[in-house]
């Protein structure tokens, strides 16, 4: 048996946590009397229940504050929801709140959401607050802003620390005037791959650092041992952006206050130019229409080299059995020579303002991003993505996020400190889904060679304009 | 026995009943598809924008989203890609349908057994179709590529290359869809009598004339009902080109159908996107009533 290396916080949660209740004939417990197991229940689901930042007299009165009440939780599939679900039942052990819990795919996850949100809806009660979304979701007063139940000393625990967090990770769930409205589970980041670090470093190269760098070190190591230069997925609204900004460009004037595209700049057609060359000259074939899980399973097998991946996706091409493991190589997204402005997006538990178990809600939402219960996903299920700066500094953290002598941990908080510059704020406007859909046209466009970068990104500029004030986006 | 005298009374009372009988189906097919219409057109007369309150019921400017669709150079791109989608699929299904349904038209164990076998894509989900198709145009780890170029004739990236793209949906749309036209035809080939086709074999026709002027002319209105259906089908395409184009390269695959789901539903543009689809549903009900006059005697009985 595996020694913990976990020691839960001194709170009656934390311990039913790390030890959850069962009956005694099941566990194989001495049995107890009645009356003693009725005080002894009593008392550990006030205790829990104080531990969950619950009311104590309310939870004194009743065996588990939240019995009856019913909770509708969803997100999209990632690895941490989906582990998440081993657990689930723990919650409502402890609190009695039972949970219909689903993680469908992220388009789906999306617009079932963006659905229920806008129509405010109760249908759910802790959501997923997507990235692309939460300027859209958050500004339009769709989520319970959060700072009244963190402040509240009667709903959350100390324990549950929200200082905690990594505020570079909770920083895309504030609104504009500060308030919180959603707990992050992931802050995703993006980042430069060498699947084969071995082909580069037979030919004395190292992981590029300028986007320079990295078209040259494609072009040198493409087809080297049949494995083609680069190649990631064709979310061109989310790897674009790094290039134009480090070019000096950006998506629009001034996000979030001054929305006027600027997508046809030297620097946006420079940009766009730059990564069609690259994906177009040293990607498989059709690189530029392969969406996540396609460019997934070829930069798995290794069979393309480079790439910038989010880590969340890089670290799943590093796991063992996958041809990746052995020579993957992790590194900071490239700069251009105005800087680097890697992509990074933030997922957070958030609760719709239509929910009709709010308390209910939070007491999950606390749960589910308590630090015991992370450290026991990290420790038990290899959990990788996490956003609490404690468990980033556990050696236990530390080292499951190790790859071939790279902290990845390091490279992800280096990268999450690069979001202070504010460069990420043109993700979140709510009109972004439009921009993001024609940033997709438009670098497919040139990838596929039916019009020149100049003509593309003019193009893009004029639709853009045109979807926005279909929004009803003054400009 | 009492004879009911069949005169103007007696068909008045029979026209009331039907009526009364039919009532009850009739007001659930109107619960069920007219109201929803009725919600659709009232909606494409507003500008609803989920993201914006109070858009839902703002008809103060009831034909803007129309006289938008106009101006909107991605609207009329995607029209022109639908036409060319539907033109092709209608020819392709018919001639691979009834080029099939001649095959197996004769009675034979085999051929039983192949008419079974062709079913097999209709009753696919669209979605396994869409990513089977997705992974036999996707050059790295399609057996076809492989195969091609094993036979030194590789052949470049369907999906992503602009000039082959909507061809490769067309193609898998056809391979999903062509068992329904070769089922229409081969039924209707079953119901042509023989004796013209004897006649014409002793007056001395060969094959393709007594198919050309015997068997076509019998099933010409089953065929013109088959590309009805293929055209309808046609213009609700969506699994495929979301599965394996995203309306992608560019813009190259985005049909009409595909532009409304992301005018409503990547967008929350509801009123935008009802607008269109009331276009849309203007433009099949046109095309059914224009095959309905093509197809329909003068007399106004079926054939």
């Amino acid at each position: 048996m595996r020694k913990p290396f976990f020691t839960p916080p001194p709170s009656e949660f934390a311990a039913h946590a790390a030890a959850p209740e069962r009956p005694a004939a099941a566990s194989g417990a001495t049995p107890v009397a009645p009356k003693r197991r009725r005080l002894l229940a009593a008392g550990s689901a006030a205790l829990a229940a104080g531990s969950l930042g619950l009311h104590a007299p309310a939870a004194v009165g009743q065996a588990k504050r939240f019995s009856g009440v019913a909770l509708n939780v969803s997100c999209w599939s990632a690895t941490y929801p989906r582990l998440l679900a081993d657990y689930v039942g723990e919650f409502t052990e402890k609190t009695g709140a039972t949970v219909n819990y689903d993680t469908p795919g992220l388009p789906v996850y999306n617009q079932r959401a963006d659905l229920e949100l806008s129509t405010k809806g109760a249908g759910f009660d802790v959501l997923n607050i997507t990235f692309v979304y939460t300027n859209r979701w958050i500004g339009n007063g769709w989520l319970t802003p959060l700072d009244p139940f963190i402040n509240d000393r009667n709903k959350t625990a100390p324990e549950f620390d929200f200082a905690d967090f990594l505020p570079g990770a909770v920083q895309p769930l504030r609104s504009a005037k500060g308030e919180i409205y959603g707990i992050p589970w992931v802050t995703d980041s993006g980042m430069a791959i060498a699947t084969r670090y071995d082909l580069l470093q037979a030919n004395g190269l190292a992981m590029p650092d300028t986007f320079d760098e990295l078209e040259r070190a494609a072009g040198i190591v493409h087809k080297k041992d049949g494995v083609d230069g680069f190649l990631t997925d064709n979310h061109w609204g989310f790897w674009y952006p790094p290039l134009l900004q480090g070019y000096g460009g950006n998506v629009f004037r001034a996000p979030p206050d001054d929305l006027m595209p600027t997508l046809a700049t030297p620097e946006a057609i420079h940009a766009a130019d730059q990564l069609a060359r690259i994906v177009g000259k040293y990607g498989p074939p059709g690189a530029g229409g392969m969406a996540y899980g396609q460019t997934g399973e070829t930069l798995k097998a290794a069979r393309a080299n480079l790439s910038v991946v989010t880590h969340a996706g890089g670290m799943s091409y590093a796991e063992k059995g996958n041809k990746a493991a052995a020579t993957i190589r992790f590194g900071l997204m490239p700069r251009g020579p105005k800087g680097r402005f890697p992509g990074i997006a933030s997922h957070g538990w958030g609760i719709p303002v239509g929910s009709k178990n709010k308390d209910a809600a939070w007491a999950f939402i606390q749960w589910a991003q308590s630090k015991e219960l992370l450290m026991r996903m990290v420790k038990d299920k290899g959990l990788g993505s996490v956003t609490r700066s404690s468990i980033f500094g556990t050696p236990e953290y530390r080292k499951l996020i190790h790859v071939n002598g790279v902290d990845t941990g390091q490279v992800v908080l280096d990268t999450i400190k690069l979001g202070e510059q504010g460069h990420m704020k043109y993700r979140t406007v709510p009109a972004y889904p439009q921009v993001n859909v024609q940033l997709n046209q438009a670098i497919g466009r040139i990838i596929s060679g039916q019009m020149s970068a100049k003509e593309s990104m003019t193009q893009a500029q004029a639709s853009v304009i045109a979807d926005l004030r279909r929004a009803g986006v003054k400009l | 026995m009492t004879v009911v005298p069949a005169g103007p009374a007696w068909t008045d009372r029979r026209d009331r009943d039907l009526v009364l009988g039919l009532a009850p189906a009739l007001v659930v097919l109107a619960l069920l598809t007219v109201t929803p219409g009725v919600y659709l057109v009232l909606t494409s007369l507003t500008p609803l924008n989920l993201a914006v309150p109070g858009s839902e019921w703002d008809f103060s400017q009831p034909l803007g989203n129309y006289a938008g669709m106009f101006e909107d150079p991605r609207f009329v791109h995607s029209v022109g890609v639908q036409a060319q989608l539907s033109i092709a699929s209608v020819v392709l299904q018919l001639l691979i349908g009834l080029g099939v349904a001649l095959l197996l038209h004769p009675n034979t164990p085999i051929r039983q057994l192949a008419r079974s076998w062709m079913l097999v894509p209709m009753v696919l989900p669209p979605i396994v179709v869409g990513i089977t198709w997705l992974a036999l145009f996707t050059v790295d780890i399609s057996p076809i590529h492989r195969f091609l170029a094993w036979m030194g004739l590789p052949m470049p990236p369907l999906l992503t290359n602009p000039s082959t793209a909507l061809w490769a949906i067309v193609f898998a749309g056809t391979w999903q869809h062509f068992p329904f036209t070769m089922l229409m035809a081969l039924a209707a080939l079953q119901m042509v009598p023989e004796s013209p086709i004897e006649a014409a074999r002793i007056d001395g026709a060969n094959r393709w004339q007594i198919f050309r002027h015997v068997r076509l002319p019998f099933i010409a209105p089953t065929l013109a009902v088959a590309g009805l259906f293929v055209l309808i089908d046609s213009v609700k395409a969506f699994p495929l080109i979301f599965i394996m184009t995203d309306g992608g390269p560019g813009e190259v695959t985005e049909v009409t159908n595909f532009y409304v789901y992301r005018q409503a539903f990547t967008f929350s543009l509801w009123g935008y996107g009802s607008a269109i689809a009331v276009l849309m549903m203007a433009g099949v009900f046109a095309l059914s009533w224009v095959i309905d006059r093509i197809t329909t005697p003068n007399d106004g009985r079926w054939s």
